[in-house]
């Protein structure tokens, strides 16, 4: 099975020769490797590689994996082309903004409607989580074409507040 | 209320009946906490340990909270929001009347500074395990307590005793020289606290500063200071009792700081520990401070040290802190138990000669947030939850796995301390205990905490509360060796294909195709 990784903003395929817990992969342009994958919790992987023991914790969020290792934290995306069909997201389309969530929270103002012109470091829309306020800004100047959420409601990490071409 | 608790209430009102039950070795049977999250379990353990029953207070978000699991009896207070529920005095106290608890303790936050409350007790007959309502006045809010140490002879940063206008702001400014602080009066926690380097900025931030104090605290008053650059947040623990005696426990440093909170705590202060002269200078003007306001039970007199080892008097906690395990750790006293027997009327057992401090303690406050994207909080389900073990660690916490953490309150998940002989073994025992930690499902500050305390500059001890500020611009994030990637990408990939393979094999899966599917159309 090959996978579409993009490793903290890099793109790194992988490639599962074996499956099992004694596997082979091989990542990008490097050699084929062995290890040994185990699960001994839901989303905690052993990792023995070289000898040497990963202890790994991988986390599902709306953009993507979080994989924690020796307190170290890598944000991948997984494209595989027949279930991950997400667009590219943030950086998306040609002139679109994408405001998403920076946490779990609360809507606690949408100050745009639809079809509203905004201008560069313009509040558009406040969330709330554990006494924090937190107002999202127009990085730059354009119109609203879609509000996604309304006051009140609960928004994870990473998700869409409103577009703005 | 039984009339046997009725009959205590009337006769504890007053000191001398306080007094007077002392005779007979009094204690408490049953006593509320007025608080939730990691300080009501706290202050059930010690509960416990004393044989006293204890009554939790909960909202709806709290139900299945770990407090109000532990706790011998509960009673619901109000809906999620803490203005009503946690903070809804005739609530607490009908629940202390209903179940007949002879004594209250607020923990922190809340209702634990609140004068009103105190004294709401005393009418009750319920007695309030802290400081008289007369105390909190004088040392509640930060410019009455400021006019309570210049009495008292502390030194003080240069500063408005009162809120100010733009006008008078400007005119502070102009007097003392920029930078300058805005806090809010009734303040804490590093709400509505803005720093101003320059007259143009005045203004913007004088009417964030009110707004954000308002929200907070509903008192949009802010006041000046003068600021002190790169300084040291050192406090002193004092406890005292109702018969005039009182002491200090030492220090804490508590430089570590991040919008304004602690977020690493340690006793000793490696400054003090180079420089012990300080110790006894310290406590002995925060004791002067705390008498002047007729202090008696467990209360912290916060300290900014400047460069040159001068302290000056910032605020007086009226109350327990947050960070009080790191004293217990090195003194091995128990600042709970401490707390209640004062209350219940009894004398402080130990005298200032019987202090004694022994090796260091560090203590990391574990926040549901995220260190890499500014702090900011991140509530959600706890999915798994791995507490480190082994010697000299404990963990104060109320969380388990399977619990939703709350978006309604303070992200403050648990508290992890540790104790050995010297500084440097205590850092290594924390990296050793950080890495055991493992909390999934949401983000945490732990992994942020084992770059901190591996920093040559914390190891060396020299703290400021800039000193994250400075940590980020000094480091880029650490780069991964290509093993590392190649674990990531592997994990990565067999997750993701197991996942296919349970939604073949399970439809239920709690991560369904459906639900991918529905996530993927929300992301196109």
């Amino acid at each position: 099975m090959r996978l579409e990784l993009k490793i903290d903003g890099v793109d790194q395929p992988i490639e599962l020769l074996r499956n099992g817990p004694d596997c082979r992969f091989r990542l990008a342009d490097a050699p084929a490797r062995a290890a040994h994958v185990e699960t001994p919790e839901p989303g905690i992987y052993s990792v023995l590689l070289d000898g040497l023991s990963y202890d790994t914790s991988v986390e599902e969020t709306p953009t993507g994996l979080v994989v924690v290792i020796h307190g170290h934290r890598f944000e991948i995306e997984v494209r595989d082309p027949r279930r991950w069909t997400r667009g590219s997201g943030a950086a998306g389309a040609e002139g679109l903004q994408t405001i998403l969530s920076p946490m779990p929270g609360k809507i606690i103002r949408v100050l745009i409607a639809p079809g509203d012109a905004v201008e560069t470091g313009q509040g558009l829309i406040v969330v709330e989580a554990m006494k924090m306020q937190n107002e999202m800004k127009a990085t730059r100047a354009g119109r609203v074409l879609s509000v996604t959420v309304k006051e009140g409601a609960t928004v994870s990490a990473g998700e869409i507040l409103a577009t703005i071409e | 209320m039984d009339a046997s608790s009725t009959d205590y209430g009337q006769a504890c009102a007053g000191p001398e009946g306080t007094l007077a039950l002392l005779q007979f070795g009094f204690m408490f049977r049953k006593v509320l906490i007025a608080n939730r999250g990691e300080i009501a379990v706290r202050v059930m353990r010690t509960l416990r340990e004393m044989d006293i029953a204890s009554v939790a207070v909960y909202s709806d978000a709290d139900r299945t909270s770990k407090h109000v699991r532990m706790a011998d009896e509960a009673e619901h207070v109000g809906p999620s929001l803490s203005s009503d529920s946690y903070l809804r005095m005739d609530r607490i106290l009908d629940a202390a009347r209903k179940h007949g608890a002879e004594a209250i303790h607020p923990g922190y936050g809340f209702l634990s500074e609140n004068a009103d409350f105190a004294a709401a007790c005393e009418e009750a007959g319920v007695v309030f395990i802290g400081p008289s309502a007369h105390s909190i006045r004088m040392m509640g809010s930060k410019t009455a307590a400021r006019q309570t140490a210049i009495a008292a002879g502390a030194p003080v940063v240069p500063g408005t005793d009162h809120g100010v206008s733009l006008d008078q702001a400007r005119e502070f400014a102009a007097a003392n020289g920029y930078p300058i602080l805005l806090k809010a009066v009734a303040g804490g926690g590093g709400k509505g606290m803005r720093r101003v380097d320059r007259d143009a900025d005045l203004e913007s931030a004088l009417r964030n500063a009110s707004s954000e104090a308002e929200r907070s605290f509903r008192n949009s008053e802010v006041y000046v200071e003068k600021l002190i650059e790169h300084p040291r947040h050192i406090e002193i623990q004092l406890m005292g009792d109702h018969h005039g005696n009182m002491i200090h426990l030492g220090e804490r440093e508590c430089s570590i700081q991040r919008r304004h909170q602690k977020v690493i705590e340690e006793c000793p202060s490696p400054l003090v520990e180079q420089h012990l002269e300080m110790r006894p200078a310290m406590g002995q003007a925060a004791i002067r401070a705390a008498r002047a306001a007729g202090y008696y039970n467990a209360g912290t007199v916060e300290f900014l040290v400047d460069q040159d080892r001068r302290f000056y008097f910032l605020e007086m906690n009226t109350r327990l802190q947050v960070e009080h395990p790191v004293t217990e750790l090195v003194t091995g006293l128990d600042l709970v138990r401490l707390q209640i027997e004062i209350a219940a009327g009894g004398r402080l057992p130990l005298t200032q000669q019987q202090v004694s401090w022994r090796g260091s303690a560090i203590e990391c406050r574990i926040y549901a947030e995220d260190p890499y994207n500014d702090f900011l909080p991140y509530p959600g389900k706890i999915t798994r939850l791995s507490r480190p073990l082994g010697p000299g660690v404990r963990v104060d916490g109320c969380i388990y796995a399977g619990w939703t953490v709350p978006m309604e309150y303070d992200p403050l998940l648990a508290k992890l301390a540790v104790w050995a002989g010297t500084r440097a073994d205590s850092t290594a025992r924390m990296i050793r205990a950080l890495g055991e930690y493992d909390v999934g499902g949401i983000r945490t500050n732990i992994g942020f905490f084992r770059q901190i305390l591996e920093d040559p500059e914390f190891r060396a001890g020299n703290l400021h509360t800039g000193f994250i500020e400075e940590f980020f611009a000094r480091n880029q994030r650490p780069k991964p060796s290509p093993d590392l990637v190649a674990v990531a990408a592997l994990a990565a990939a067999v997750h993701s294909q197991s996942r296919t393979t349970a939604v073949t094999a399970q439809p239920d899966a709690p991560s369904s195709a459906w639900r991918q599917e529905g996530r993927s159309g929300l992301l196109r």
